[in-house]
C-alpha cells in the first residue's frame, strides 16, 4: 500500500490493543477493540484476491458483532451499578455475556468456527498478526475482570477449546489451518487457568506468542503452506528444518522444551484445586495436538534428507533471512530451565 | 425491568438474532450491524439522562463515530465482494472450507 495509508493503517493497528490495555473505562477499552480491529482489515483485503475478501468479511463480521456485545454487557452493569469501571464489574449476566463475547472475539470453541477459514485466507505474516497481536485486547480485558467472572463457565470453555483444537487439526494439511487449531488449543489452556492464577495464564500467553511467531517466521522464510511443500525444506535451509523441528515440539508440550513449562504448571496448579478431572481431560487432549505436529514434523525433518521427494514444483527465491529469528528460536526452544526467573518476573 | 429497559434490550436481542441468521444477503447482516450499534446508541444516550450525569453526554456521539466508521468499512468490504465474487450473496462465500 502507499506509504501514506500505511503510515496511518500500522499505528492504528499497534495503538488499539495498546488502548484497550491501558483503560479503565470500558467505552475506552471498546474504542481501542473497535481501532485494533479497523486497522486489521484493509491490510488483510490488500490484495484483492476473493479468498482474502472473504476472510476479511467473515473477520469482520465476527469482530464486529462480538464488540457490539462487549459494549451491550458493559451498558447493562453500568445501569444497574452507575459505574463503568473495567475491574469492579458485579452484575453476573453482564459478566456471562462479557465472557461469551470475549470467547467469539479470540475464537474459543464453540465460537471457534471463523478462525481456520480467516487464517487460511490471509497471508502468512497477517496470519501471524492475527494469532498473536490481536489476542491481546481481549485477552487483557479477560485478565481485568478475572476476578468476577464465572470459573464453571470458563472451565467448559477451556476444555472444548483444547478438545476440539486437538480433534479439529487431525484432518488438516494446510499449514495455517493447523496454526489456527493450535491456537484453539492454546487459548484453552491459557482460559482454564484464568480464574485460578492470573500469573499462570500470562506466562502461558508470552510463551505460545514466541512459539507461535517462530513458527509463523519459519513458513514465511519456506514459503510454505502445506504440509507437502515442507517436504522441500531441507533443501532450502536445512539447520532451520532441524529448529521447525523442535518448535513444533515445543508447540506440542514435550519436555524439556519451552512448551512444556506452561503445560506443567497450569496441571500443577488445577492439581492443588484438586480438580484432577479436568487436569486429565487437558493432559489426554493435547496427545492430539501433538499427533499433528508430529505429522508436519515427520514430513519436514523426520523423513531424513536426502529423501526422494514428490513435490518439486516450488518457484525458488531468495531467502531474506530474518534476524529476529535466532532469537525467536532460542526462546521457544531453551527457555525451560529459566521457569523460576519468569514465575516471579511476570 | 422497566419498559424502557426491555425495549433496549428486545432491540438488541431482536438485531442480533438477525445478524446470526442471515440468509442470503451481507447486506441484511450489515443493516443488523447497525441496529445493534442503533440500540446501544439509544441505552448510551438515556443513561446520563436517567441518571443525571451531564457530563456522560458525548458518550453516544463517540459511540456513533465508531459505529459509522465501522458501517463504512461494512460497506466497503460488500463492495470488495461484488468484485470478487460477483454478488453479495452469502453462499458463495465458501471458497476457504476445511
Amino acid at each position: 500500500m502507499t506509504p501514506y495509508t500505511n503510515m496511518i493503517i500500522i499505528p492504528s493497528l499497534i495503538m488499539g490493543p495498546l488502548l484497550t490495555i491501558s483503560s479503565n473505562h470500558w467505552i475506552l477499552a471498546w474504542t481501542g477493540l473497535e481501532i485494533s480491529t479497523l486497522a486489521v482489515i484493509p491490510l488483510m483485503a490488500q490484495q484483492h484476491h476473493p479468498r482474502a475478501i472473504e476472510a476479511a468479511i467473515k473477520y469482520f463480521l465476527i469482530q464486529a458483532a462480538a464488540s457490539t456485545l462487549i459494549l451491550f454487557s458493559s451498558i447493562t452493569n453500568a445501569w444497574t451499578l452507575g459505574q463503568w469501571d473495567i475491574m469492579q464489574m458485579s452484575n453476573t449476566v453482564s459478566c456471562t455475556i462479557l465472557t461469551t463475547a470475549l470467547a467469539i472475539k479470540l475464537g474459543l470453541a464453540p465460537f471457534h468456527f471463523w478462525l481456520p477459514e480467516v487464517l487460511q485466507g490471509t497471508t502468512t505474516m497477517m496470519a501471524m498478526i492475527l494469532t498473536t497481536w490481536q489476542k491481546l485486547a481481549p485477552l487483557s480485558l479477560l485478565v481485568m475482570t478475572a476476578q468476577s467472572l464465572n470459573t464453571p463457565l470458563l472451565l467448559m470453555l477451556g476444555l472444548t477449546s483444547t478438545i476440539i483444537g486437538g480433534w479439529g487439526g487431525l484432518n488438516q494439511t494446510q499449514l495455517r489451518k493447523i496454526m489456527a487449531f493450535s491456537s484453539i488449543a492454546h487459548l484453552g489452556w491459557m482460559i482454564t487457568i484464568l480464574t485460578l492464577s492470573i500469573k499462570l495464564m500470562l506466562i502461558t500467553f508470552y510463551i505460545y506468542i514466541i512459539m507461535t511467531m517462530t513458527m509463523f517466521t519459519m513458513m514465511k522464510l519456506l514459503e510454505t503452506n502445506k504440509i507437502s511443500t515442507t517436504m522441500m525444506s531441507w533443501t532450502k535451509l536445512p539447520t532451520m528444518n532441524t529448529m521447525m523441528m523442535l518448535t513444533l515440539m515445543s508447540l506440542a508440550g514435550l519436555p524439556p522444551l519451552t512448551g512444556f513449562m506452561p503445560k506443567w504448571l497450569i496441571l500443577q496448579e488445577l492439581t492443588k484445586q484438586n480438580m484432577i478431572i479436568i487436569a486429565t481431560m487437558l493432559a489426554l487432549s493435547s496427545l492430539l495436538s501433538l499427533f499433528f505436529y508430529l505429522r508436519i514434523s515427520y514430513y519436514s525433518t523426520i523423513t531424513l534428507p536426502p529423501n526422494p521427494i514428490n513435490f518439486s514444483k516450488q518457484w525458488r527465491h531468495k531467502i531474506n533471512q530474518k534476524p529476529y529469528l535466532a532469537m525467536l528460536t532460542t526462546l521457544s526452544i531453551t527457555l525451560m530451565p529459566i521457569t523460576p526467573a519468569l514465575m516471579t518476573t511476570t | 425491568m422497566t419498559p424502557l429497559h426491555f425495549s433496549y434490550y428486545s432491540a438488541f436481542t431482536i438485531s442480533i438474532m438477525g445478524l446470526s441468521f442471515h440468509r442470503t444477503h451481507l447486506i441484511s447482516t450489515l443493516l443488523c450491524l447497525e441496529s445493534m450499534m442503533l440500540s446501544l446508541f439509544i441505552a448510551l444516550s438515556l443513561w446520563p439522562i436517567q441518571l443525571s450525569i451531564s457530563s456522560f453526554t458525548l458518550t453516544p456521539m463517540l459511540m456513533l463515530a465508531f459505529s459509522a466508521c465501522e458501517a463504512a468499512m461494512g460497506l466497503s468490504l460488500l463492495v470488495a465482494s461484488s468484485r470478487t465474487h460477483g454478488s453479495d450473496h452469502l453462499q458463495n462465500l465458501n471458497l476457504l472450507q476445511c
